[in-house]
């Protein structure tokens, strides 16, 4: 009998473990695109009105607050192909390391002067080797250009938290295995809009958020 | 005369010279503008250079990374890499072509504002003036480029103006501006040349224009300062003004129409002295061109006048010569034929006078010989008294004939004459002379030979020359008579034996009276051969002794054919 009751507790109890990781769904209202985009459709980041945005749009959710220093992490890549970065917004965990390996014929000369990241990686072709690669260890959000190819352009978003997901499309998101706590929420939109929300996380509790 | 010729020549001449003068200065003007416009396409070129480099500068992805995203801190130094190479380089400064380079003297960027942004390592971007820098801000930043100009200081004395390029640099995100690039260039090294032509600067109400002293500066400042004033863009024509003495054509355009900077004025200065002096050469050289073709067209007029006034006054003179001549070639005529008349009249009026009282002697001698109570040498006597009066008569006729003759009176009928006739009838005659010749007589002489004459004139001449040749022959002598065609005429020879006249006198012997040395018992008395000679003559012929040597006397007498014998050639 008690054998039973310790299986169905344990049972239980693992089921609502299981539950214990709080899930936050939601949908954040991406920008219609009102203007039609400035940069040619070969290129994924859009500016209107001077804000960029990735397009298709989509948005990064993402929870902020502290967490702790990952123990590794894994390296990223930003490749350039056909005159583009493959990626237009790359969002990543503060200290990640991307690679930007070079698949053109012509050389590329990747460079930002973001102030989250200032870099140059130099004139290189697709022969280089090791493959130019930088470490982002600042938040913020960070502009590739290329120096030669003046309209290549991409994001990185360097988040301080290991809880971030693209949304798709259509503003669709769902952040699972969070900690329990209060934090914000915050979804990036594009360059100039992050709106964020309070939410308070009870372990196993499935939250909805939707933005705005 | 002259006056008028001297008048209209210097009417002409002014007329040239005013057309030469205009002419002349529009070529002056045409030459002016076109160096104006050399200047002007040359430095358009090179202007449209510099706006090009300075449209690629601001193209760099750099430049714009600094700008739009957030790494101003960035603009310059990224700049320095870029337009580095533009600044001017010391030591380009002293090659040739140095003053056609297109290298800047300072470079700088405007904020969205329109103000400076602040260059951190001055001498990398080109030292400038604070106030000078503050000329650079834009109220709002420009679409387009723009062209401006800055008078700043610099090591000539005058300071120097600088060609400002302002470019700006639009959002790769929002095509809107969001800075500006401003170089400033130097002005360009282009010289006027030629003309003498000073070209500067007109720029906040002042003119840069080191080549001219500064009266020169102030007044030609001033006329432009009215003229664009007057609210004109360029002067169309020059603006004469008076400087140093000479005058002057000032020009001037407006260098950066629609620019958003303040207005600059190019100002071009022309001396016409030169073309005064060429003007006034040319006028000098119209004017001695002038006078010296009006000196030669007197001249040659002159010349040629008197080359003609020569002959015409020879001509004047002789004809009065000949008037005179002519005159008095007329009083002789007319006295000469007066005096002929006379004569003419004379010999036949004393003819006709000597006639009546021959005729009466003639009367009284016949009558006389009619008596029969005269005695034998009476007679005799008588007898040759009668015959002299024949003589007479004979005289008379011939001399009334000459008469008539020499006044040119008698017009002889001619009509076919039988010569052989009238030749035997005067042989004939002959035989019915007192012959104690006993002389042999030939004739040669076909029949029916017709001459063109007068019947009792041929018969005279023939008679005459027979005569003679019976009068003067030798005893036992031969008379031959002949005809002969020759040259269309006829010709008939009468020769005897005869005592041979000397040549000296073969001439005289046709004149009247004259009898040579034959004495008087040989009757005659010396008209004959001169009435044969002129009746022959009236007849279209010609009376001649051919001959006359110690045995044969001849006399040809030539007629005219009654019917035109051909000529045998």
């Amino acid at each position: 009998m008690n054998v039973l009751r310790t299986v169905a507790i344990f049972l239980a109890a693992s089921c609502l473990s299981a539950l214990a990781d709080t899930v936050i769904e939601g949908r954040v209202e991406l920008p219609k695109s009102r203007h039609s985009p400035i940069a040619s459709k070969r290129y994924e980041i859009v500016s209107k009105g001077g804000v960029l945005a990735p397009y298709p749009a989509f948005a990064v959710v993402y929870l902020d607050g502290n967490f702790a220093k990952p123990a590794s992490l894994p390296v990223l890549q930003i490749v350039q192909k056909n005159l583009t970065f493959d990626t237009a917004l790359l969002p990543l965990r503060t200290g990640t390391k991307v690679e930007f390996p070079n698949f053109d014929d012509t050389a590329h000369n990747i460079f930002s002067f973001s102030p989250a990241k200032r870099f140059d990686l130099g004139r290189y072709t697709s022969a280089e080797r090791p493959i130019p690669s930088q470490t982002f260890d600042k938040p913020g959000l960070v502009t590739l250009r290329c120096d030669i190819h003046e309209h290549m352009r991409a994001l990185v978003l360097v988040l301080d938290t290991p809880h971030f997901v693209r949304t798709d499309n259509d503003g669709r998101f769902r952040l699972t295995g969070l900690p329990s706590g209060s934090y914000k929420l915050k979804a990036w939109i594009d360059s100039k809009t992050t709106i964020e929300r309070a939410v308070e996380l009870k372990p196993g509790a499935a939250l909805r958020v939707d933005f705005p | 005369m002259v006056v008028v010729v001297v008048a209209i020549t210097i009417g002409g001449l002014t007329i040239a010279e005013r057309t030469v003068s205009g002419e002349a200065r529009r070529a002056f003007q045409s030459a002016f503008e076109s160096e104006l416009a050399l200047l002007r396409a040359v430095r358009g070129i090179r202007h449209a250079s510099l706006e090009e480099r300075c449209r690629a500068l601001v193209r760099k992805p750099r430049i714009h990374a600094a700008l739009e995203d957030n790494a101003l801190d960035m603009l310059y130094p990224s700049a320095g890499d870029e337009l580095g190479d533009v600044l001017a380089d010391r030591s380009t400064a002293g090659q040739p072509f140095a003053r056609h380079s297109i290298h800047a003297k300072f470079y700088r960027f405007l904020d969205p504002e329109g103000a400076v942004i602040p260059a951190g390592k001055v001498a990398a971007v080109g030292a400038m003036e604070p106030d000078e820098e503050k000329q650079l801000t834009a109220s709002k930043l420009p679409h387009e480029q723009q062209t401006g100009y800055l008078w700043r200081k610099s090591d000539a004395p005058d300071g120097e103006v600088v060609e400002l390029i302002s470019t700006p640099i639009l959002s790769s995100e929002t095509g809107e501006p969001i800075s500006a690039l401003i170089a400033g260039f130097p002005p360009s090294g282009e010289k006027a040349g030629g003309t003498g032509m000073e070209s500067g600067i007109w720029l906040g109400e002042r003119l840069h224009m080191p080549a001219l002293a500064g009266t020169a500066r102030a007044a030609i400042g001033a006329v432009v300062s009215r003229a664009i004033s007057g609210s004109t863009e360029a002067a169309a024509e020059g603006i004469p003004v008076r400087v140093g003495g000479t005058e002057h054509f000032v020009f001037f355009e407006r260098l950066n129409p629609g620019s958003l900077f303040p207005p600059a004025y190019e100002v071009g200065v022309y001396p016409l002295a030169g073309m005064h002096a060429r003007l006034l050469r040319l006028r000098w050289q119209a004017s001695g061109v002038g006078l010296l073709l009006l000196g030669l067209g007197i001249a040659a007029s002159s010349y040629i006048s008197a080359r003609l006034a020569k002959p015409v006054r020879e001509l004047a003179e002789v004809s009065e010569e000949n008037r005179v001549l002519r005159v008095r070639a007329e009083g002789a005529l007319e006295f000469t034929s007066n005096e002929l008349e006379r004569t003419a009249r004379f010999s036949a009026d004393a003819s006709h006078q000597l006639k009546t009282p021959v005729t009466v002697l003639r009367a009284g001698l016949d009558e006389l010989l009619a008596r029969n109570d005269l005695p034998m040498s009476a007679r005799d006597e008588l007898g040759l008294l009668v015959h002299q009066t024949y003589r007479i008569t004979s005289i008379i006729q011939d001399l009334l004939l000459l008469a008539r003759l020499d006044s040119g009176r008698v017009q002889p009928e001619l009509v076919p004459v039988d010569l052989t006739h009238v030749v035997d009838t005067c042989v004939d005659d002959l035989h019915l002379l007192n012959d104690s010749m006993d002389l042999e007589v030939e004739l040669d002489v076909p029949s029916g030979l017709l001459i063109s004459g007068e019947k009792r004139y041929t018969m005279l001449i023939v008679q005459n020359l027979v005569e003679n040749a019976h009068k003067y022959n030798l005893p036992n002598g031969h008379i031959r008579i002949a005809t002969r065609e020759e040259n269309g005429m006829v010709v008939l020879t009468v020769g005897n034996h005869a005592h041979p006249i000397p040549p000296a006198s073969w001439e005289h012997i046709f004149e009247r009276f004259h009898r040579a040395a034959v004495g008087e018992n040989v009757p005659g008395h010396g008209l004959g051969l001169n009435v044969a000679r002129e009746l022959t003559r009236l007849h279209g012929g010609e009376l001649r002794l051919v001959r006359s040597d110690e045995e044969w006397t001849e006399f040809e007498a030539t007629f005219r054919p009654a019917n035109p014998i051909p000529v045998v050639a």
